[in-house]
Order: structure tokens, then sequence, then C-alpha cells
């Protein structure tokens, strides 16, 4: 059996490979069934700055205005930027341009509801069928509406972290920040943020021309340039987005990648520091979150990976803070998804308010190391797989609602299979990177795979 | 079925039925891998679809990796020039003419700025139904849109080609009515260069068409209001895109849309003899017209880029249909009615002559049309069938386009129509009695 690699219909939206498998008539038509899931009402649309976003941006204005739909243009701006949005205005709901941390060819559709979150399991297969079924929404002549680029949608996301924080606690020193933005759609609004609450910004690949200056996955392999600038500046902290700005990875004054778990654990610390409640993560995540939590009272919720588990939760418990291992802070009092600008904003806070430096901050909670691992294996073989990971731990203390989690004594393991990819994922945590990668080791062999 | 033409002259059909943006996407991208991914310019004209369109051409030619250059909504014939100074390598023009607000439709330009002709539009076809289309990798497509203007340009290619001196002296009173398209940005500008005391109705590109965009007598009731009661020396009607134009003369008659050529005609041939280039299904005044100046005429099938290319053989010195497309030459090889206006305000100008002076000398024949809607997949029948039956009646037949056969008292002519599902029957004859004669005559002979 031959998968096509470049074409990716799921539940996360529509991505492609541009001048091959994402051609403007699918893009066209996944639009106007959009148009006629929502019932055409108001969309907002926007995009990260990839080459072929301006592209993709008039194909899905052409299937929208056809259903009927009012369409309003952000422009170039964050993801969590297009969620807002989308409640700012009531809009009916709202497509996202952007294929996150893929590599420069790609591109993508990601729909958002009315409720500013994206499409849960249910709804995308709603939209699915509606595609498919090929019959959609169309209006001629008077009842065509129009579409309407709008700016400010940035500053209006700025304002609103604003409004709920404020600007920094005055410190004796403005807290120096160095941001890399990946060139994405995080350039413009992520320094004018930092200024915007008192810190001052070096700026590294805040250039929003399409260009990948590093890969867009603010893995600490991927962060070295960051790291060397906090270091020469003598800065507080650095930070990184990905392409699409909702997940957030931070550099210590010592110019170390702390690790993309950690933005949730330093967000969480902030935010039950003010105010106790419900926190959630995924299965996948650090148990410093759950340490973190402890410290305050507060009850942890583990979810299966994904966002629209993590929000579901979130709404569920109604939980203070979310967020996942990725990167992606929740903080639903300014914005019901991930979004790294949120994320700036408190852990600038914690900063600030603790007089801390990371690593201080760090200091305080247990450190763990978390190794992942991804290893090639055909979807009909992961169910086999996961039933032996049962039968070798069945001794242990084991979670199975995404694939199979296992807590051993001194860490915790996870093997799942993708849907997105003919992989596994084999993740470890323990207290050392020796230890942690020893558990990976063990389940691959026990797995033989 | 519902209405949808695809056909060489491209492709128009009503929106919100089948005209789809998916389909104008499709198109779009044939287009740009015809002219192998080179710049393209598009424009468009009034009608509320314009911008849903506007948005499915645009995202094809990007996604075929072309350079796009949007002109707005601004008359055709603009955009044709353009094609040329803007160094071009085509052109869409999202329009559909005078059909009615609801149709809309994409026609397609060279690097010439000319339509492309019969072969070209069916390579452009051949590549639209193999639906394999030239797709630009994200290091090669084209990140933005730009945007230039293309009327302020064409006034002044106008201003160069008509003695704009001699009209501005004349400070004439005329009247216009853009029908709220894209004449709207053109022709009050246009005239106001030339001098003239401007009346102009239904010049708002934002309000919907005030009745429809053809320029024919039934459309013009307005124009003619406002013609006497501003006592202007003429008025002119557009359609929605630039390419046709109507009048109401001095006295406030308004004129059939056959005369517009017919008037050029004899300004034109007065000047210097030469040939006209018109297609079959256009009055026979011209002929007479010509004849009296040592001219000559020379017809072609129905269709503008016949019109040009007839010119370009023939090197005539004036274009034109009975539709009320004029081409002047000098200006540019398609039917433009900015040129038209110049050329008529020129000699109006020159002579002093009003326009219901000249009317009056022209040859009066009546011309008669009428559609019959026929199911689209019965149109190329009928018309074989009506063949048929002239052949067994012993007619001589012209099959340049359609049918025509020459009679004692006139002519008929039965052809389908490119961009509508049906059959047009024109005939004309020195009288109305006759007239209607022969329409009653040709009526009976077709069957749908």
């Amino acid at each position: 059996m031959r998968a096509i690699p470049t074409l990716k219909i799921s539940i996360s939206g529509v991505h492609g490979v541009v001048g091959q498998s994402l051609t403007p008539k699918l893009l066209t038509r996944f639009a106007e069934a959009f148009g006629t899931h929502t019932g055409s009402g108001t969309i907002v649309i926007g995009r990260d700055p990839r080459t072929s976003g301006e592209m993709v941006k008039h194909a899905v204005v052409a299937g929208l205005l056809s259903t009927g739909s009012r369409v309003v243009d952000i422009g170039v701006c964050p993801v969590p930027t297009v969620q807002l949005q989308v409640r700012h205005r009531r809009a009916q709901g709202g497509i996202a341009i952007t294929a996150s941390h893929n590599p420069a060819e790609w591109n993508a559709l990601k729909f958002i509801g009315s409720s500013g979150l994206f499409l849960d399991a249910g709804q995308a297969r709603e939209l699915l069928d509606i595609y498919h079924q090929g019959e959609y929404t169309k209006v001629g002549g008077a009842e065509l509406r129009t579409v309407e680029e709008v700016e400010g949608a940035t500053d209006l996301h700025i304002k609103s972290i604003l409004d709920v924080l404020g600007p920094l606690p005055k410190t004796e020193k403005k807290l120096r920040v160095v941001l890399d933005s990946c060139n994405g759609a995080g350039s413009l609004v992520g320094p004018k943020l930092i200024e915007a609450l008192g810190a001052e910004v070096i700026r590294l690949n805040t250039t929003p021309d399409g260009s990948f200056p590093r890969p867009a996955e603010p893995l600490p392999e991927n962060l070295g340039d960051l790291c060397r600038t906090v270091k020469e500046h003598q800065a507080d902290i650095g930070f990184a987005q990905d392409m699409d700005a909702d997940r957030l990875a931070i550099v210590s004054e010592q110019g170390e990648a702390i690790g993309e778990d950690y933005t949730l654990v330093l967000a969480t610390l902030f935010v039950l520091g003010r105010q106790q409640g419900p926190v959630v993560a995924n299965l996948s995540t650090t148990t410093a979150v759950a340490d973190v939590a402890k410290k305050f009272d507060c009850p942890v919720f583990l979810t299966k990976i994904g966002e629209v588990n993590v929000t579901d939760a979130m709404q569920l418990h109604r939980a203070v803070i979310g967020g996942e291992g990725n990167g992606g802070v929740i903080y639903p009092r300014i914005n019901f998804a991930r979004d790294s600008l949120v994320g700036i904003a408190l852990v600038l806070h914690l900063l600030a308010e603790s007089r801390k430096s990371v690593t201080e901050l760090l200091a305080d909670i247990p450190r763990y190391a978390i190794v992942k691992e991804k290893i090639s294996c055909a979807s009909d073989r992961i169910a086999g797989v996961l039933r032996t990971v049962r039968q070798e731990f069945a001794d242990h203390q084991m979670d199975t609602r995404d694939g199979v989690k296992v807590i051993v004594p001194d860490g915790w393991l996870l093997v799942r299979g993708s849907n997105t990819e003919p992989i596994i994922r084999v993740v470890a945590e323990a207290r050392s990177e020796e230890r942690a990668r020893e558990l990976v080791n063990d389940v691959i062999e026990k797995i033989r795979l | 079925m519902k209405p949808l033409k695809i056909g060489i002259t491209g492709v128009r059909g009503i929106v919100g039925e089948t005209f789809t943006p998916e389909l104008a996407v499709e198109f779009a991208e044939s287009f740009g891998t015809y002219l192998d991914r080179g710049r393209i310019l598009v424009c468009r004209d009034t009608r509320p679809s314009g911008q849903m369109i506007r948005s499915a051409v645009l995202a094809g030619l990007l996604a075929a990796g072309c350079e796009v250059v949007d002109l707005g909504v601004c008359p055709t014939p603009s955009m044709q020039l353009a094609v040329k100074w803007l160094k071009a390598d085509g052109g869409i023009a999202i329009t559909a003419g005078h059909n009615p607000w609801q149709w809309n439709a994409l026609k397609f330009v060279r690097s010439d700025g000319l339509y492309l002709n019969s072969t070209q539009g069916e390579e452009l076809l051949d590549i639209f139904h193999q639906g394999e289309y030239a797709k630009a990798g994200s290091d090669t497509i084209k990140q933005q849109v730009q945007t230039a203007d293309a009327i302020d340009e064409h006034i002044k290619v106008l201003h160069e080609n008509f003695a704009t001196g001699v009209i501005r002296s004349k400070k004439l009173t005329v009247a216009v009515d853009c029908c709220n398209g894209a004449c709207s940005f053109l022709s009050p500008k246009w005239l106001t260069k030339l001098g003239c005391e401007v009346l102009a109705v239904n010049d708002n590109p934002s309000a919907p068409f005030p009745h429809a965009p053809e320029p024919k007598p039934e459309n013009m009731a307005q124009l003619r209001a406002i013609v006497k009661a501003g006592r202007a020396a003429i008025g002119f009607a557009h359609d929605a895109d630039g390419e046709r134009l109507g009048i109401v003369s001095d006295l406030g008659d308004p004129l059939s849309e056959e005369m517009t050529l017919a008037i050029a005609a004899e300004i034109r041939l007065r000047k210097k003899a030469g040939t006209v280039v018109t297609n079959v299904s256009t009055s026979s005044a011209v002929d007479i017209i010509a004849a009296r100046h040592g001219g000559s005429v020379v017809r072609t099938p129905v269709g503008q880029a016949y019109i040009s290319e007839g010119l370009i053989e023939h090197n005539g010195v004036l274009g034109g249909e009975g539709s009320g497309g004029i081409t002047v030459p000098e200006v540019h090889l398609t039917h433009d009615s900015a040129a038209a206006i110049g050329l008529i305000l020129e000699h109006m100008a020159q002579t002093g002559e009003r326009i219901s002076d000249l009317v009056a000398g022209l040859p009066r024949l009546t011309i008669l049309k009428h559609n019959v809607t026929v199911a689209p997949h019965r149109l190329y029948s009928v018309l074989q069938e009506f063949r048929a039956v002239m052949e067994q009646e012993g007619l001589e037949i012209d099959a340049t386009d359609g049918i025509k056969v020459t009679l004692a008292d006139g002519w008929v002519h039965v052809r389908g129509s490119n961009t509508e599902s049906m059959i047009r029957i024109i005939v004309e004859a020195h009288e109305d009695a006759a007239a209607r004669e022969l329409l009653d005559w040709a009526r009976d002979r077709i069957k749908r």
C-alpha cells in the first residue's frame, strides 16, 4: 500500500504541499464546505507569512463568498489572534491559513468554530461530509456579501493581554528579552507586546517575508542562535515562537534552552500564585506541572494529546490554566487558545514579580528530563505494539486513554501511535536524561521494532 | 439544464448556479498555464459577484505561478490597452458585458491586447478539459498581487488620438448613462477632459445596475429625459464594461444600437475612403454608406476577435458590430466605447453638424431581432434543421456564422448565441411591414 505523503485531511484541517497536493480548487471547495457548515455567516480569516499565503487566502475568500458568507480578513497574524477575533466579533467561525511547524513548502487550513476553538472530531467529520457531498450553499447576485480587510487585530490582542494582566511591575532594571519569532506570524506583534509590557526587546528572526531562518519547531536543538544571543546581550530571558505563534519555548538567562515542557510549568507557577484552580495538561506533559499544582493544592487533570482535548477538559473542570508539553499555553481569562503572546506575558510577569531569574525559578521546581523518540510503524501494527506494552508492564500503574502510559517508580513512559504519520511515539520522563533514555530504549526493545 | 457557456470566447454563467468559484479558479489556472506563468492583468466590472470571482481568479493565477496585477474595477478596453503598456502576457476581464446582473464571465486577452482568436480559445479549452495545470511551489509562487491604475493611461491614449483641442473649444453639453458600471470611472472623466459640460447619470459604481446593461432604446428612457432637460447635444449609453455604445440624439431620440456603427462609418468614411469591418449579422446600412463614399465592407463571423483580425488583414479604417460595439483602429483593435465617443464628438466639433441631422441622412432600414430560447444541447441541431429547410427552399446560404439567407426584400440571419443558450434571429428589410413578414417567415421555419 502506498500513501501519498503530501496531502493530509484530518481533524486538524487540510494540509498539503504547495504546487503539488494543495491546489486552489481543493482549497476553494473546502472553504465552500465551511461556509455551508457555518450557515453563511461571518468568517474571520488570518494567515502566517508563508509565501503561498496570498494564493491560499484568495482561494478561501472565493469559496466563502460564494456561499454568501461575509469575510473579515485580518491579514498576517498569529493563529491565537484569529481565534480571539472570532469570539470578539461573535463570528460564526474562522479559518487560519498556516501549516504550523511544517517546512516551507507546506500550507494548510485550520478551521475554527464560533467558540474560537478548533473544530472537535464531530464537527470536523460534519465538515468533511459536506465537502464530500459537494452540495454547497450557492448564492447569486444580491445575496453575495463582501470581504473586508481589517487592520489592528494584533493591537487588539495586545490590549486584551494588558487589560487582564497590566504592564509589568517596575523593576530596578527593565527586563531584557530576546525574541526569536522564526520570521513567523509573531514577528511584528511579539516585539510590540514586549515593549507594551514595559520590557526591552532584542529582535531575532522578526522579518515576516516567508523565509524560514531555522526549523520552525521551538525545540532546544533549533534554538542555538537564540541561546547565543541571550548570552551575548546578557538578557534576562529568551523566547522562541513557531511559525504561527501559538507555541512558545524559553531560554534562560544562562543561555540554556529549558525545554518546551517548562513553558507551561512557569505559566502555571505564575497563574496559581494569583488565582488557584484546576490545571489541565495532557498525558505527555512533564510531571513538573503537577508538582507546581501540588504546591498550591490545586488539582491536575490529564487528557489525551491534542489541543481540542485539553480545551474540552478545561471547560469541563473550569481550569484556570492549561496547555500541552509542546509549549502551548492556554489562559482562559484572555484567550481560550494556545497563545504564545499570552505565554510571554505570563512568564515576564512571573520574572518581574518574583524578582528571580529563570534559573532561580526552576531551582525550586523538580527538574526532569524528557526523551521523545519516534519510530516507523505501519498503522495496522500499532494495536499489536500497544498490546505488547500492556503485557510487559502489567504490574504497573497504567493510563490507556491515549496509547499506553506507564508509571514507573522514577518516572513514566508513554507509547502511542500517530493519526497523521506511520510512526509510534515513545516518550519517557525521569530525573535524568540518562535514565529517561534508558526507559525509552527498554520499551523499544520490548516492542521489538 | 442551467445556463453555462464554455466556449472559445471564455466562460459565462449565472453566479449562484453554474458559475462556481471552482470553475473560475480552474479557468484562471488554465490561462496561467497557457501563458506559461507570465504576467497577467485582472480587471472587473461592477457586478455584485465581481469580488468573489476576482478572488477565485487571483488564486488560480498565483497557484499557476503567474505574476498578477490587479487593475480593480475598470472597463475592459482600459485593461486591453494596459496589457500593452504594462508589457503583460495577457489579461482576464471579469465581466458579462451586456448580460443581466446575475451573470458573470471571464474573457481572455492576449499579449497584444486582443481577445484570443478561435484557435487560441480552443487551445485554452483543451488545457481546461485536460485538467493539468502549471503549479508553482512555495519557492517560486508570487507572494503578493500587485495593483495598477489603467484609467488615466487610457484617457491619455484617447487624448492623443482625437482633436481634443477643437472639442474642448466647443464646450459641448453631453449626457452620459454609465449604467453604474465600469465606465463610471472612465467616461465622466474623459468627457470632462474634452471640455464638455457633463450630465452624468448612473455613474455610481457601488449601486446596482439601474436597468439591463445593454445600450438599446428600451433602456434609454432616463438618458433621453436628461438629454431633453439639459438640452444636450448628444447622449451616450454604456454597457457594464465599456465595449458597446448607444446614442440618444440632440432631439431626444433614442437610436437603435445598429445606428452607432452607421454613424461612426459615415463620420469615418467622409474623411477618407477605406474598409469597414463588421459581422454578418449587422445591418446593411453600412454597405449603403460605404458605397456612397467609395469605401468597402468586409463581413466576418460574430465576435470581437474576428473584427480585430479582419481589421488587421484588410487594413480597415473602422470596425464595429450591430450590437453597438465600435473599434477605432488607431486607438486599439478592440471595441472601445470611449474611443467611439471621441470619434463622434470630434466630428460634431469639427463640422458643427448636429447628430440628428447626420442621422437624417442615413439609410433607414428596419432591423428586427428576436431570440428563441433553446435547450443548450439542442442549439446545434436546431440550426442544422433550419439549414436543411433553407436548402429545401432552394435558397443560397451564407454560412460564415450560423445561416444567413438573402431574399428579395431583405435578409435573414439565424445563429446560436455565443453567450447565452438561445438562437438569435435577425432580419432586415427596407420597410417595417416587410421586416415583420421576414421575421414571421423565419420563426415558422425554426423548430425547437
